[in-house]
């Protein structure tokens, strides 16, 4: 059973009064949240870290939450900004080394696509985009990616370096 | 999910009731730092002499004006930053900041066409007092922000920063523009919108480092 916005929100509610067991259970729905949130986004490898990064992120900041408003576009804009975060730590320490089949599953509600990550990733010049995904999502090098797009390999450099200054700036905005 | 499993039972055996950051409560905070300076420096330096009468004068009213509401736009601006949502674009605050750019644009208009001498000894060291004391008045607001910051989770923190320095500084001069009995434009564009500048600047090299999470 995949938990809906009012029973996490309603969850979330009781966990901040200090509920243990409401937590508990939002906790695991939010990590099954985000295993669909950051399908084809993350490297297999790299999904399990990225999970447990974002519920610590979610158990630190559980007070910028307000019940008045909706609980979903919260945790995915805590869950944008540790994707973020990952790839550009990614990009400073030029681990490149994806390698297994990145094929995800389709199951985002309806609602989830306004928050999705590919709409983020949306904002983004195709060229961007694809030096990105092609990089830091599937681990190309540099000289294949610069071949699979036709770009030079400083072009990707640039692009790569360029997009995710955006996304940076545009986690709640896209 | 074993790894999972193992923090969540962690975090769960962590929970402690938190009390959810409000935007009225935010915002009252700064607005709370921003009166406190109003009164420190007032209490400091004493009320212009109009005001102590009860006479206004415009220019006053306009600028103080417009800085007042800078630094409540950029205020709400940063509690609304600290509370995360996608679907939010927090870009109101910049028709407030263009409004008040018209002050520093005033200023330097009228100087080129007065050829006043804008530097002179006893017109540059009353700017000096007016954007060192108006800085200081920034203070409270500044960390009042940033503590705020630093308790929620902003997305953008070099934004966050900016707009940190921005109600800063804007609080800042409009509580020594109080004091200040220069009805110039010449030395509220320059000087007084200084203070805003400036401490945009610190607040977008600052903050960003202390409330990154």
């Amino acid at each position: 059973m995949r938990a809906d916005e009012t029973s996490l929100a309603r969850l979330m509610v009781m966990s901040q009064k200090g509920d243990r067991q409401a937590y508990a259970a939002l906790l695991h729905e939010c990590a099954r949240w985000l295993r669909r949130y950051y399908s084809r986004r993350v490297a297999p490898a790299q999904m399990d870290d990225l999970v447990q990064e974002t519920l610590l992120s979610l158990h630190n900041k559980l007070a910028s939450w307000d019940s008045s408003r909706p609980f979903l576009p919260w945790l995915a804009a805590i869950a944008r900004y540790r994707w973020v975060d990952s790839l550009r730590r990614l990009y400073r320490a030029d681990e490149c080394t994806l390698d297994t089949d990145l094929i995800g599953h389709d199951e985002e509600p309806a609602i989830a696509a306004r928050i999705s990550i590919d709409r983020l990733l949306g904002a983004l010049s195709d060229a961007q985009a694809r030096a990105i995904t092609l990089v830091k999502i599937e681990g190309l090098s540099i000289a294949e990616a610069s071949q699979a797009t036709g770009q030079s390999e400083s072009l990707v450099k640039v692009n790569i370096h360029r997009g995710l200054k955006k996304l940076a700036r545009l986690i709640e905005k896209a | 999910m074993p790894h999972s499993d193992n923090l969540i039972a962690d975090l769960v055996g962590q929970l402690e009731p938190v009390r959810p950051l409000g935007f009225a409560r935010g915002l009252a905070y700064a607005l709370a730092a921003a009166a406190l300076s109003v009164v420190a420096i007032v209490g400091l330096f004493g009320l212009r002499p109009d005001l102590a009468v009860g006479r206004f004068d415009p220019m006053h009213i306009v600028s103080s004006g417009l800085f007042l509401m800078l630094g409540i736009a950029a205020s709400a601006t940063v509690v609304m930053m600290s509370r995360p949502r996608v679907g939010i674009a927090h870009d109101g605050w910049t028709w407030v900041a263009a409004t008040t750019a018209l002050l520093p644009v005033a200023g330097v208009a009228v100087a080129i066409s007065r050829s006043a001498d804008v530097f002179s000894a006893q017109s540059v060291g009353h700017g000096i007092e007016c954007f060192a004391t108006g800085g200081a008045g920034a203070v409270l607001v500044f960390a009042a922000l940033t503590a705020w910051l630093r308790k929620g989770a902003p997305t953008s923190p070099d934004l966050a920063g900016l707009l940190t320095g921005i109600a800063a500084g804007s609080f800042g001069i409009f509580a020594f523009g109080l004091h200040c009995a220069d009805n110039d434009i010449v030395h509220i564009g320059l000087w007084h919108s200084a203070v805003v500048l400036v401490m945009a600047g610190l607040g977008r090299a600052l903050v960003p480092a202390l409330v990154r999470w």
